[in-house]
């Protein structure tokens, strides 16, 4: 039998990533996600190999905007798309490439994509998501699986 | 000495960076490239001490770098910084040369067991 990350794990690999580089504060993040708005950005790695699927970040645009300013030492309303579209990139390949790691190999993680806005992958499936807030605003973490393989 | 940064995300070279100072080696020269082949360009010009690096990266991956370092004689000590960190992983990166491989998220006293016995 396959093991597939829990959404706990999810969790434990998303505060991990969020109390080394962005908050300091084990306790910053929250479970339970509030109503995620439809101004979104999401973050996407997609994995391929012994497991295919895509591992997922979407926040809140404001959420977004604190995590990139935390990131890159700024103010949050001095944060540009660029460094939005950077630092999203980069939590979904820290949490993906945390996630990998606990997924039957050997698969390939690709670089990861952000979009403005809710991702859909074609043929693929949640298999695994955890709702979390931070600073009252929603982050949904979420490990996908291709239909087929899901099956 | 000079230690040469080398990640596609300018946020996390800031990161690799803060870290580098946190964990006491603010008195190094720090450069960064965006990708292995301006590392290969930084690198052919002045040689660093050592090369921190991601392995996921576009237009030449770390691993793609190291191993083009080692065929054309460069002997550079170089260590992974990458998200990726499964058993295979690590092995694949000391089998091409890397000494070490640092997990993220990482923190300073990482920096510190595995940069402190390359910059003694």
């Amino acid at each position: 039998m396959t093991y597939i990350p829990s959404a706990d794990d999810l969790e434990v690999i998303t505060r991990e990533v969020w109390t080394s580089f962005l908050d300091g504060d084990p306790d910053g993040l929250v479970p339970g996600a509030p109503e995620l708005g439809a101004e979104r950005v999401t973050g996407c790695v997609h994995l391929s190999g012994a497991y295919i699927g895509s591992i997922m970040l979407q926040c809140s645009a404001p959420a977004a905007r604190h995590a990139a300013a935390a990131l890159f030492s700024m103010q949050p309303a001095d944060v540009t798309q660029t460094e939005v579209v950077d630092a999203l990139g980069e939590l979904a390949n820290m949490v993906g490439g945390n996630v990998k790691s606990m997924l039957p190999g050997p698969s390939a993680l690709s670089l990861p994509a952000v979009v403005h806005g809710q991702l859909a992958v074609p043929g693929a499936q949640v298999v695994r998501e955890v709702g979390l807030s931070w600073r009252g605003e929603s982050l949904i973490v979420s490990l996908w699986q291709q239909a087929a393989a899901a099956a | 000495m000079r230690i040469l940064v080398v990640d596609d995300s300018k946020a996390m070279r800031m990161i690799v960076v803060r870290t580098l100072q946190l964990a006491g080696y603010d008195e190094h020269e720090i450069v960064q490239a965006s990708n292995g082949r301006e590392a290969v360009e930084v690198i052919s010009q002045a040689p660093p001490g050592l090369v921190l690096c991601d392995w996921n990266m576009p237009e030449m991956s770390g691993l793609e770098l190291l191993k083009g370092l080692r065929a054309a004689g460069w002997d550079v000590p170089f260590g992974f910084v990458t998200s990726e960190a499964a058993p295979q992983m690590r092995e694949q990166a000391l089998a091409a040369g890397a000494m070490f491989l640092i997990a993220k998220p990482f923190t300073p006293e990482d920096f510190q067991d595995a940069l402190d016995p390359v910059l003694a």
